[in-house]
């Protein structure tokens, strides 16, 4: 197939070994067509044929059907695997000869190849231009629809760069990440501007070209033809799949190497222990000795968080921080390290980021980044002895371990039952028996939760929420609890 | 008509009963080891077990497997239930392909009803912080619950277009093997009674992720359902998908090579290849969980020598080509209407199909990145960094050669090719936002919050609900021989494309500022009140467009106009058929002469029967 227009007799190749095939049809042709068919080569074997093929570049194959030595199944198959776009006309004599195969494998009578060969021109012309449209690299071509191509391309760029002007308007305007509050926020946020700035291009690209089809593309009125028949492009498919990797393992890379930066260790970090339980959160401070309800840190200086769960599994998140990390059950073997270094001085919430039940969407407590000075100052004063009154000791130990996130020490219903006036009290269980909430009942739920339910509570209360108190802990709870009977 | 002689009644109260018996066995055998007889979950679960088997008995879907192992005459299938008519055909067993799709399809629409009424619930309940008329506990079972019928829905949506479509797409006149293939389809009816069943025991608190320890908290009875409902629910996954695969590579019509297969064969293949291999694992990180709450066994419970990291390496190793298995045939149908409205070919058919079986084998190896933050060894995560990221390759192939196939195309712009584009535009921002949940460094901000919400909606509206939705407003001239209302069919869509923009982007944005997922109340303090006023109002436009189609496609199919033979001028073989499509669907075979897609190659023909072929190509 070498140019559009026909000035060119046709080349055709008839693949047959009796010679009278051949002449015979070639003046059958040549009377039909007006000497606009040129026999360019007589073939008698596949391997011959498929020779010819490029080298001839023959525009028909005409083969005949009854030749023995032609295996026909095999040359088609050949040719229909095969890249060229060429047509096949399978000529049998037999059977009064009122068949034909074209290369589609179509069968059809006489009289439809007559009408098949009548357009066949025309429909060579058309594909031979859709060819050349989508072979742009070409040069030594002439493209009648080139200008039109130019100008499908230009507008497209337009629409995908006035979605860009709007995808980076909106970006540079909206609220998307909130306050940075560590060392760590920093980078991780430089890394998010890029991830931003990748899905607006992207986006606009595809979209963009999207939306310029469906305006430029759409079927004009009255048009019931098809479109051009292009199948594909492999080099644009390399060219689309080897851009992308490339982009991708960029990404990665800097994600490790950002990973790396997040994770970096300072030398000498505060440490703190995070203990997670349903629904609570226990900070201690190893190095002072200190329990707090309240994460207090130093700013500008890396806190080293152990995380670990007493119950189930917790996720630590303070957004400011941009750092996560699950708090997991299961001891000293399951605890987690997360390093943060606050820069911004302010009160925060630690989040529980895992469905933890019941109380999973309160699961907060605060967090304060001071100033070292501060900082030093709160760990003096935690560090003074405690209280000897040990009512104000239990409501320590209820507030540190957790126990008033569900248990109200004021009367509101909660996950557990309220401690007001609870002390002394006959209490149905859920079995039905009553019981006295004395000293020696209240040290039996707390020690072993799941031995007794109170009638209309869940055995929600984890079994070992107690491991870490001591018994004296446990004996100033109870005089808290009893301290509430009003 | 007497309601027992339709399978699903029958098979419902066979359920009934059989619950009732397997709960009075494990009754008896706890009497017999001296305990007392009543304790809740393993009763229940004993009987639920029972349910199911008998469920399947009282179908009947067995009958014929019985009768041969009798050594009994087994009638030709379809004779006793082609007087059938109307719905009744769909309530009861039959063999034929397009019965059975249609059945899937029609319990996965049900299913996103349901699921979406929940969402409707909870979106209600977030509309403001503070708990507005709900607690905390109804919360999180509504949560949990949304999450896992979704996915019942999607994955029998997905179904439903496999079963219907492969065989006459390939020119196969069923699946391989119809009485294995009714049987995964009925397999689903008492899973899904389990799953509702939760609801009314006890409720479940920890997500459709079911992550233990918390699944295994004793006090929620509804975990032991759930997991029963979804262990059943996967053999019905793994037996269709053996199906589908068996079917694709020995009943093709002749002339059909893999390459000249209909893409979305292509798509339903690579989805039945994971389906089929990988659901084995929910089924048993599930069913460990099953045997740890009733026989005590702490697989992950750590006071047992258990280990909770291992439960979400076992899920997700499923779960996550899970989501492949929700869209690689939704994608494939993509591909599949879109020449068919741009009268154009498929850009690049090679590179497409195997872009498909390309995110099927990555997707094996990505698993962890669920997992960044749960404490598994840090230097892993990089790995499964690069691995994550490499799906954006593949995927980028179905995009970029979906625009290439849009180009210099002549468009038309029915109900199908609407969802269609919206499906390419929604999947794209949904494609888009997962590198950022894929960099290590900020999933750590991203792990957990609504910014996943906003991702995975959007690739589950793109890659699934705009595909399936395109594919029933495109095949119901097939299914029912009469079209759809076109006005109905574009108000859904212009209902449903603008609102889930709203709805993703909104949640993507609260999300990055700070909100937790499945959390039952936010801190007024975050200032997100106003976006998820806007999220909620979303929502109820997509249940407000969901009706209209429900309307549209019960009006149709009682009254819709008589639809052509070939309504949108296709090449595909099955629109050479009469519609609805007769029993056994060619009774002439049809041979494979040419390419699938050549639109605009005049003369040219896909399939070839003995009579003359009608020309695909040129104005008519």
């Amino acid at each position: 197939m070498t140019s559009s227009n026909r000035d060119s007799p046709w080349r055709v190749l008839i693949a047959s070994s009796h010679p009278l095939f051949a002449k015979g049809l070639l003046s059958l042709l040549q009377k039909q067509r007006q000497a606009d068919v040129m026999l360019v080569g007589m073939v008698s074997t596949i391997e011959e044929a498929l020779k010819a093929l490029s080298t001839l570049h023959p525009d028909l194959i005409i083969v005949d059907y009854d030749d023995e030595k032609v295996n026909r199944d095999e040359f088609l198959a050949r040719f229909v695997e095969g890249e060229g776009r060429l047509r096949v006309v399978l000529l049998s004599l037999k059977e009064g000869g009122d068949e034909a195969i074209v290369y589609d494998r179509r069968t059809m009578a006489a009289s439809q190849i007559d009408d098949w060969l009548e357009n066949w021109s025309a429909t060579a012309a058309l594909e031979d231009s859709a060819k050349q449209s989508t072979r742009m690299d070409d040069s030594k071509r002439t493209y009648p629809k080139r200008s039109e191509n130019m100008r499908h391309i230009i507008g497209a760029i337009l629409v995908v760069a006035i979605i860009l002007g709007i995808g980076f308007f909106i970006l540079n305007r909206a609220n998307l990440l909130p306050e940075q509050a560590s060392v760590q926020a920093g980078k991780i946020d430089g890394l998010f501007n890029l991830h931003f700035q990748l899905i607006v291009i992207l986006f606009a690209i595809v979209v963009g070209v999207m939306v310029y089809s469906i305006v430029g593309f759409r079927r004009k009125s009255g048009d019931y033809s098809d479109a051009v028949h292009i199948e594909g492009n492999t080099s644009l498919e390399a060219l689309w799949t080897i851009i992308p990797l490339g982009i991708v393992i960029y990404i990665s890379y800097l994600g490790a190497i950002i990973l790396g930066d997040v994770e970096r260790r300072d030398p000498r970090p505060v440490e703190v222990d995070v203990i997670a339980s349903q629904w609570s959160w226990r900070f201690e401070y190893p190095d002072y000795g200190i329990i707090s309800t309240e994460l207090i840190l130093p700013e500008n200086k890396q806190a080293l968080l152990h995380l670990s769960s007493t119950d189930i599994i917790h996720s630590f998140w303070v957004p400011e921080f941009r750092v996560k990390q699950d708090a997991l059950p299961g001891g000293i073997e399951m605890v987690r390290q997360l390093r943060v270094t606050p820069t911004q001085r302010g009160e925060y919430k630690v989040l529980c980021a895992e469905l933890c039940g019941l109380g999973h969407a309160d699961m907060r407590a605060p967090v304060s980044v001071v100033s070292q000075a501060e900082f030093d100052a709160w760990i003096q004063a935690q560090t003074e002895p405690i209280s000897d009154d040990p009512v104000e000791r239990g409501a320590i130990w209820a507030q540190q371990f957790g126990c008033i996130a569900c248990h109200s020490v004021d009367g509101t219903p909660g996950v557990g039952p309220t401690w007001l006036g609870l002390y002394g009290e006959e209490v149905e269980l859920e079995d039905g028996s009553m019981v006295v909430a004395d000293e020696a009942y209240l040290y039996e739920a707390i020690r072993d939760p799941g031995a007794t339910i109170v009638a209309g509570f869940l055995n929600l209360m984890p079994p070992n929420i107690a491991d870490n108190m001591s018994d004296e802990q446990i004996d100033d709870v109870i005089a808290y609890i009893a301290s509430l009977r009003e | 008509m007497n309601v027992l002689s339709l399978s699903l009644f029958r098979g419902l109260i066979y359920q009934v009963i059989g619950t009732g018996v397997g709960m009075g066995l494990v009754m008896l055998i706890r009497l017999l080891m001296r305990l007392p007889a009543w304790k809740p979950e393993p009763v229940w679960v004993g009987g639920a077990l029972m349910g199911v088997i008998t469920f399947m008995f009282g179908t009947r879907v067995l009958e014929d497997w019985l009768r041969w192992a009798r050594g009994e005459e087994t009638p030709e299938p379809e004779h006793g239930h082609e007087q059938l008519v109307g719905w009744k055909r769909f309530v009861n067993v039959s063999f034929d392909h397009k019965v059975i799709g249609v059945q899937y399809g029609a319990t996965s629409l049900l299913m996103m009803l349901i699921a979406g009424i929940f969402a409707i619930l909870f979106r209600t309940e977030l509309i403001s912080p503070g708990m507005q008329y709900m607690v905390p506990d109804f919360f999180n079972t509504l949560i949990s619950l949304h999450g896992i019928v979704m996915i019942f829905s999607i994955l029998l949506g997905v179904g439903a277009m496999s079963n219907y479509l492969v065989p006459l797409l390939i020119g196969a006149n069923d699946m391989a093997f119809p009485r294995l293939n009714a049987f995964a389809y009925w397999i689903n009816v008492p899973a899904v009674v389990l799953l509702m069943s939760v609801l009314f025991l006890g409720g479940m608190d920890a997500g459709w992720t079911g992550y233990p320890p918390l699944s295994a908290n004793l006090a929620k009875m509804g975990f032991s359902m759930f997991f029963l409902g979804v262990y059943t629910f996967g053999l019905s996954s793994i037996l269709g998908s053996l199906n589908i695969i068996v079917t694709t590579l020995r009943l093709r019509a002749p002339g059909m090579t893999m390459f000249r297969m209909p893409i979305v064969v292509w798509g339903a293949f690579s989805t039945a290849i994971i389906a089929l291999t990988a659901t084995q694992l929910i089924a048993l990180s599930f069913q460990l969980v099953l045997f740890e709450r009733i026989f005590g066994m702490g697989f992950f419970d750590p006071t047992k020598g258990g280990n909770v990291i291992l439960f979400q390496h076992l899920f997700w190793f499923y779960s996550h080509p899970a989501v492949y298995v929700f869209v690689l045939t939704g994608l494939g149908v993509i591909s599949e209407l879109l020449p068919v409205f741009v009268r154009k070919p498929l850009f690049g058919y090679r590179w497409v199909a195997m872009s498909s079986l390309g995110i099927a084998l990555i997707g094996f190896f990505v698993w962890a990145h669920h997992m960044f933050t749960s404490g598994m060894e840090s230097y892993l995560r990089v790995p499964f960094m690069y691995s994550t990221m490499l799906v954006a390759v593949p995927t980028g192939v179905k995009f970029f050669s979906w625009i290439a196939t849009m180009w210099r195309g002549k468009m038309i712009f029915p109900t199908p090719m609407l969802f269609v584009l919206g499906a390419i535009s929604i999947f794209l921002l949904g494609g888009l936002s997962g590198p950022p949940n894929a960099t290590v460094a900020t999933n750590l901000h991203l792990h957990d919050t609504y910014w996943v919400v906003g991702h995975f909606h959007a690739t589950m509206f793109g890659g699934f609900i705009f595909p399936f939705f395109a594919a029933i407003y495109y095949w119901f001239p097939k299914m029912t021989g009469r079209m759809y209302n076109e006005t109905l069919g574009k108000l859904h869509f212009w209902l449903m494309l603008p609102a889930f923009y709203i709805q993703s982007l909104g949640q993507m944005q609260v999300g990055l500022l700070g909100m937790r997922r499945r959390i039952a109340d936010y801190d007024p303090v975050l200032g997100l009140e106003g976006t998820h006023f806007w999220i909620t109002l979303a929502g109820y436009l997509i249940g407000i467009s969901i009706i209209i189609f429900m309307v549209n496609m019960v009006l149709s199919v009682r009254r819709g106009e008589v639809a052509e033979a070939n309504p949108w001028n296709s090449r595909s073989p099955e629109w050479q058929l009469p519609s609805p499509v007769p029993a056994h669907n060619y009774e002439e075979p049809i041979e494979v002469v040419g390419e699938p897609y050549d639109y605009g190659l005049a003369g040219s023909v896909y399939t070839s029967r003995k009579s003359p072929p009608i020309p695909a190509a040129t104005g008519d």
